[in-house]
């Protein structure tokens, strides 16, 4: 008996490492392959999925990561453990501007693509990180109402709804109630009645189902949110230009970029040609149609000539 | 061009569907290899770390205190705050450790305490026999006391086994979450068949786990011939 | 650290519809209606199937695996499928959703522990209970119930602790609860409230267990008689 537990306990003690091994390694830091991450929701498993098709046919062995926030990847990047972001113009300037300057430092982001270009740029050599060429393509905020609000009210932009005068219940992104683009902004550049803010998520369908059941009266959501239309929504139109350029744009280790400048020649060729129209196509074919990401990002890429 | 929308499961939107299964096997294997890796790696940590706590624990009856009161305390830490805060700190970065080490630590209050309790109800009269019969207190314990303890051990494994694979899917927030990853997605892209299959598979997989360490305890200890989980 | 320490002094954290009190309220009364629910839905159960010593193996086997459902995702789906997300009395937005998924959670320590504390009760005793002419309420109620109050106890002590510590789920809908500090502050680069969140979280947690603790002492007939 006493034999039988020791054996047995042995290969208890085995089968993991086995199918550890199986499994392989799979840590970031620890090869040799370029890293590329992005942010896990459709468009973003699109982007690196884009990024990632490109290096590969300039020769790079590639792997992608996707993850639910932004905040977790920043550091690796700097160390060089991840070389390459899909990212956004805005977001990752105020990003950057919030781990150099703190969570109260005022917002530095623009609706003007160059201007803000230009502070990503200073903030990010900072750390050691070069932004590569934006694409024309944005994901901005946006505020979808529903239809039949928007007819009943003749509504077609964010200044109809601040005329309207109602007051509103928004959902939106948690961090809504401190920001210019969000509560902040609608309340003192149009002027609208925001009552209660619900933290349901940027472009949720948590946050679109409160929109639809009426919940709600207001939702943010993407530019290239494809699923509108068929839900009953639409965007009410950013006359005032409140929202920042969210251009997608390649962010990159700037000591790798040294060694690799083939990487961002091939990057920018994406960019010199990715609308938001596209995108929207895209990720309508993903989440409407339900195809594989890695399929509709190389049928993309191969339509273009570029790879 | 543009072509027409295809009418079939997954463009319904269906929450059973036979297609994605076949369209989304490789990434579903992937997916289930990844889970089990993190769970069946994270508990065996867990396990190694918290059998010379509970020793001491037992031993010292003040550390005790300390010890189940960290163990719990780490457990109260809500699991998202958890992962991200050990990506910066422990400086395991953005790797799959993070989600294992966050998991080893969650494992710890099940395994202490099982050990705990399943060492303290060795009879006193056993002990006492085996004192008796000139046994060094290490042999004891390898012996006597941990062949007894061994149900209560077990049944602290199956627990700590079966909750690390639901807290594996919260590992997607660092990227590493095996199934979790998946249903996240098809959550956030409301792809009821994804979300459905994934979560179908991460109980699948506790099942079967499960019984892998019900049929070991019956194995290794083949005097009860009955267990009953704790 | 010090952010920390700003974050706690800071009054305005400690008033209001969103301070600490209030939230600490909501988190306090979603985690105890859903351990009373799972306990009203798992006790007597537990107890009966123990009582009869058969088909518990079965109860506790499902009901740990059950553990193993992903509760955020059983969330997720529960508000945005047919329970919706309306507001529940004082459990507020998608209050129903949240209470169900915390309950079941809930329900596999409270089980485990009633089936497994019942049925370990000492067979002779019960045989000489029934000797007695005792009837089978009775043997329940009067023999087997108080030599299992320990691990029943035991089990709630422990249901008790995780749903305090899972409770913060519910700030993912928009609910009540101390999970509004943790989420909002993550999603505003606000560390230092996610910590605070955190500390308070796992202070009370600590708390409860210690008081519980205490409970399941006093409740053991076993030690009474051993300090007697």
């Amino acid at each position: 008996m006493k034999k039988t537990f020791a054996r047995i306990a042995a290969v208890l003690m085995a089968a993991p490492l086995v199918l550890t091994a199986a499994c392989g390694s799979s840590d970031l830091s620890s090869s040799s392959k370029i890293t590329i991450v992005g942010q896990d929701f459709t468009e973003g498993n699109i982007m690196t999925a884009l990024y990632g098709d490109l290096l590969k046919d300039a020769g790079y062995k590639t792997q992608i990561k996707n993850f639910t926030a932004r905040s977790v990847y920043i550091k690796p990047m700097e160390k060089n453990q991840v070389q390459i972001s899909a990212d956004y113009l805005s977001s990752m300037t105020d990003e950057l501007n919030h781990e150099a300057n703190g969570a109260d430092a005022p917002e530095v982001a623009t609706p003007d693509t160059a201007q803000t270009l230009a502070v990503l740029t200073k903030l990010a050599n900072k750390v050691g990180l070069t932004p590569l060429t934006p694409a024309p393509a944005q994901d901005a905020n946006a505020y979808a109402v529903t239809k039949k609000f928007a007819q009943a009210n003749n509504l077609t932009t964010l200044s109809d709804l601040g005329k309207l005068g109602q007051p509103i219940k928004l959902a939106a992104a948690p961090d809504c109630a401190t920001r210019q683009s969000c509560k902040l902004g609608l309340k003192s550049v149009y002027n609208i009645n925001i009552t209660a803010v619900q933290p349901l998520g940027f472009d949720s369908p948590q946050g679109k189902s409160a929109l639809v059941k009426g919940e709600v009266q207001l939702a943010q959501v993407a530019t290239t949110d494809a699923t509108l239309d068929a839900q009953g929504l639409v965007i009410l139109t950013d006359d005032q230009k409140l929202q920042n350029a969210e251009n997608l744009v390649p962010i990159v280790n700037s000591a790798w970029l040294k060694k690799n400048a083939k990487a961002a020649t091939a990057l920018n060729k994406l960019s010199a040609v990715l609308t938001t129209a596209d995108l929207t196509a895209m990720i309508d074919k993903v989440d409407s149609q339900r195809d594989e990401v890695s399929t509709v990002a190389s049928d993309y890429l191969k339509s273009k000539g570029l790879i | 061009m543009v072509p027409a929308v295809a009418d079939n499961c997954l463009t319904r939107n269906e929450w059973i569907c036979g297609k994605y299964y076949s369209t989304r096997a490789s990434d579903l294997a992937s997916a289930v290899g990844q889970h089990v890796h993190i769970v069946v790696v994270s508990v065996l940590l867990g396990f190694v770390i918290a059998f010379p706590l509970a020793l001491l624990a037992r031993r010292y009856r003040k550390l005790e205190l300390m010890v189940v009161g960290i163990t719990t305390a780490i457990y109260t830490i809500p699991s998202l705050a958890l992962f991200s805060l050990l990506v910066p700190i422990s400086g395991l970065g953005l790797s799959i450790n993070t989600v294992i080490v966050g998991l080893a630590l969650y494992s710890l209050t099940v395994l202490v305490r099982n050990m705990l309790d399943g060492l303290r109800a060795v009879p006193a009269d056993v002990k006492e026999s085996a004192i008796g019969m000139g046994y060094s207190s290490t042999r004891m314990l390898f012996r006597v006391e941990l062949p007894l303890a061994l149900p209560a051990i077990m049944a602290g494994l199956r627990v700590a086994t079966v909750s690390a694979v639901a807290l594996t899917t919260v590992g997607a927030i660092v990227g590493y979450g095996g199934l979790g990853t998946l249903l996240i997605n098809g959550n956030n892209t409301e792809f009821k068949a994804q979300v459905l299959a994934t979560s179908v598979l991460c109980v699948l997989l506790a099942v079967i786990l499960d019984v892998l360490l019900v049929g070991t305890q019956r194995l290794l200890t083949p005097w009860t011939s009955k267990a009953v989980a704790r | 650290m010090n952010g920390i320490l700003d974050w706690f002094k800071d009054s305005a954290h400690w008033h209001g519809s969103s301070g600490v009190p209030t939230l600490l309220a909501q988190h306090t009364l979603l985690t105890f209606a859903a351990v009373l629910i799972a306990i009203a839905i798992g006790l007597p159960v537990a107890v009966w199937l123990g009582h009869l010593r058969r088909g518990g193996t079965l109860a506790v086997n499902i009901s740990n695996v059950g553990r193993a459902i992903p509760i955020v995702a059983l969330l997720s789906v529960l508000s945005l499928g047919y329970v919706g997300t309306a507001n529940f009395g004082p459990f507020g937005r998608a209050g129903l959703a949240t209470l169900i998924t915390l309950a079941l959670f809930a329900l596999p320590p409270i089980i485990t522990n009633a089936y497994t504390g019942v049925f370990e009760v000492d067979r002779d005793t019960v045989e000489a209970a029934r000797g007695m002419g005792m009837s089978e309420r009775e043997i329940l109620t009067k023999v087997e119930l108080p030599l299992a109050v320990p691990l029943i106890v035991s089990g709630i002590r422990l249901a008790v602790v995780q749903v305090w510590a899972t409770a913060t789920i519910a700030a993912l809908v928009a609910g009540p609860g101390l999970g509004q500090l943790i989420t909002e502050g993550y999603a505003t680069y606000n560390q230092p409230e996610v910590l605070s969140g955190a500390i308070i979280v796992g202070a009370v947690a600590l708390l409860l267990e210690g008081t519980m603790a205490f409970l399941q002492r006093v409740v053991d007939p076993l030690a009474r008689a051993a300090r007697s």
